[in-house]
């Protein structure tokens, strides 16, 4: 039962963190129609940037960690404007192919720049666990959820309550009739890449101080993300939000009841479940279609 | 009020429209009339932004120069797209408000929407609900009023009656008809000519991309030609 506890605490933890990856990769697909491959280099370009602003350059930490996810902003932006604004009108696979590319060259760009020693970034918080009962956790990772179910529940208010994330929303059912109501879909694409950039670079800049930065560590998140929306359904915000922490929860169940080699297993035997059993995904909405 | 002079549209190397030229005046209600791929929709399009073309636009003295659907929006001319497309995920009131989106009096658009939902009690007691959850007949509501939300000059209709029950294409005309008694001029695209051509001042039709025909209703209605082919007899 103790144990269960800590683990349930630890999945909110990583769920949180999966939730953002998630929600980031499945706008950018619904949205724009991109299977986009660059995701987990986002990630790692979110970690590595905050690695270089707190460890060799300085920053406070918090600053730092700010600096990082807007740089990963930018980055999605240039990745828009360059590889897939000219292939707009391209099919899934072309632009999929594309960001595979893009996905291998910021790869080896990482290894190139940062080496392949793992990188630690430093942080202010002690290192003693809150201990509650039986179970612990370490006041960074505290820091990490929270930080996560802040960034959550400002997308979440963003997508649902402004005009801005209606019209993002509409956009995703129907970028014709949006055009028609006046959405400047073009806009609508950049922002989207933007802010599903952002989510992930959040995710890997908050991550960066719990484990170890190197440069493969984005084929893992890829995969993983791609497992999350899978669950979720693919386009589905709420359900990517959900399978983040299904993910999370299922990682840390595997690890600690099964074997702790099947942690990075679980997200794969859980999309294989989800494809054989409910391919719409855990969360499809019903809709009335006539 | 709007001219349209030889309008020829592509899709590809196929064209869909060959110098195609119309007008249509302040105030009134024109129809467009065709068989199935005579090019109307593509017309609608063409105009609201949303396919390219060579020839001119004018509207209110302004050539359009394929300036894209918002900028034609902005000037006053709005496009209720075929096959009602409301936004199935989105609650009915999103989708109001998605169709004032350019719009920035906010506490008016309010006032648009209350009046709508008392026009249509059924909607205003679904309008926290996903609008593809809405029978065909309350989409098709939904979505012509949606249009109206930027508060058009010029509205364009593509088949507002498809796959509606004959007393709904009666209530859709009535609502139609009403947007244009209070001031906003009708270019509606109509598969039933006979209906069209009851309802509307003027008509033009189309045949495989080119103009055959146009004139006031009475003169469609009295042609045998039209008579013959579109009004069976
Ligand atoms: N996106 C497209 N790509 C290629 N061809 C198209 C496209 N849209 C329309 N066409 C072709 O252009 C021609 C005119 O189509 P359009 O939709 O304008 O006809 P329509 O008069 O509206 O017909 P309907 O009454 O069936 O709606 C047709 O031959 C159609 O196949
Ligand atoms: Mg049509």
């Amino acid at each position: 039962m103790e144990q269960l506890l800590q683990h349930l605490l630890n999945a909110v933890v990583l769920g949180g963190t999966y939730a953002l990856l998630g929600i980031g990769l499945t706008l950018i697909f619904g949205v724009m129609r991109v299977a986009n491959f660059t995701h987990g280099e986002l990630y790692t370009f979110g970690a590595y940037m905050a690695y270089a602003l707190i460890g060799p350059l300085e920053l406070n930490f918090f600053v730092g960690l700010a600096i990082a996810v807007m740089l990963g902003i930018l980055l999605g932006i240039v990745i828009e404007f360059m590889l897939l604004r000219p292939l707009q009108k391209s099919d899934m696979d072309t632009t999929m192919l594309v960001t595979i590319g893009a996905w291998i060259a910021l790869q080896n760009m990482e290894l190139f720049g940062w080496g392949g020693v793992a990188k630690s970034v430093p942080h202010p918080f002690p290192t003693d666990p809150f201990v509650i009962g039986s179970v612990s956790v370490a006041p960074l990772r505290v820091f990490v959820v929270c930080v996560a179910m802040v960034l959550l529940v400002s997308f979440y208010l963003m997508i649902n309550r402004t005009t801005f994330g209606i019209a993002m929303r509409a956009t995703f059912q129907d970028p014709e009739v949006s055009s028609l109501m006046g959405v400047k879909i073009n806009r609508m694409f950049t922002l989207t890449f933007a802010i599903g950039s952002g989510l992930a670079a959040s995710a890997g800049a908050l991550l960066a101080p719990v484990f170890v930065v190197v440069p493969m560590m984005g084929d893992l998140v890829t995969l993983k993300a791609f497992a999350v929306v899978i669950l979720g359904g693919l386009g589905n915000i709420v359900g990517a939000t959900i399978g983040g922490f299904v993910l999370g929860l299922a990682e840390e169940l595997g690890a600690g009841y099964i074997d702790s080699g099947y942690r990075d297993a679980m997200g794969f035997i859980l999309i294989i479940a989800v494809l054989l059993l409910r391919p719409q995904g855990l969360f499809a909405p019903r809709e009335r279609t006539g | 009020m709007l001219r349209v002079d030889g309008l020829s549209v592509k899709y590809g190397a196929v064209p869909a429209l060959h110098g195609v030229s119309l007008e249509v005046n302040e105030g009134e209600l024109v129809t467009l009339i065709g068989a199935n791929g005579a090019g109307k929709s593509t017309m609608l399009k063409a105009i609201s932004g949303l396919v390219k073309y060579e020839g001119e636009i004018i509207f209110n003295g302004e050539s359009f120069d394929n300036c894209g659907p918002r900028n034609v929006l902005t000037m006053g001319i709005a496009h209720c797209p075929e096959g009602r497309r409301v936004f199935p995920q989105l609650t009915v009131t999103e989708n109001l408000l998605m169709g004032a989106y350019l719009r920035h009096d906010r506490n008016e658009v309010r006032r648009d929407i209350d009046a709508f939902f008392e026009r249509f009690p059924r909607l205003g007691e679904r309008r926290l609900q996903a609008a593809g959850t809405l029978s065909g007949g309350e989409q098709q509501m939904l979505a012509i009023t949606r249009t109206m939300m930027s508060r058009p000059k010029l509205v364009l209709f593509d088949e507002p009656s498809l796959g509606l029950a004959p007393n709904l294409v009666e209530q859709t005309f009535r609502f139609i008809l009403d947007i244009r008694a209070k001031g906003t001029t009708v270019l509606m695209v109509e598969q039933n000519a006979f209906a069209a051509l009851e309802l509307c001042d003027r008509s033009y039709l189309l045949a495989s991309g080119k103009l055959v025909q146009h004139g006031t209703s009475s003169q469609m209605l009295s042609n045998p030609h039209i008579r013959e082919a579109y009004l069976g007899g």
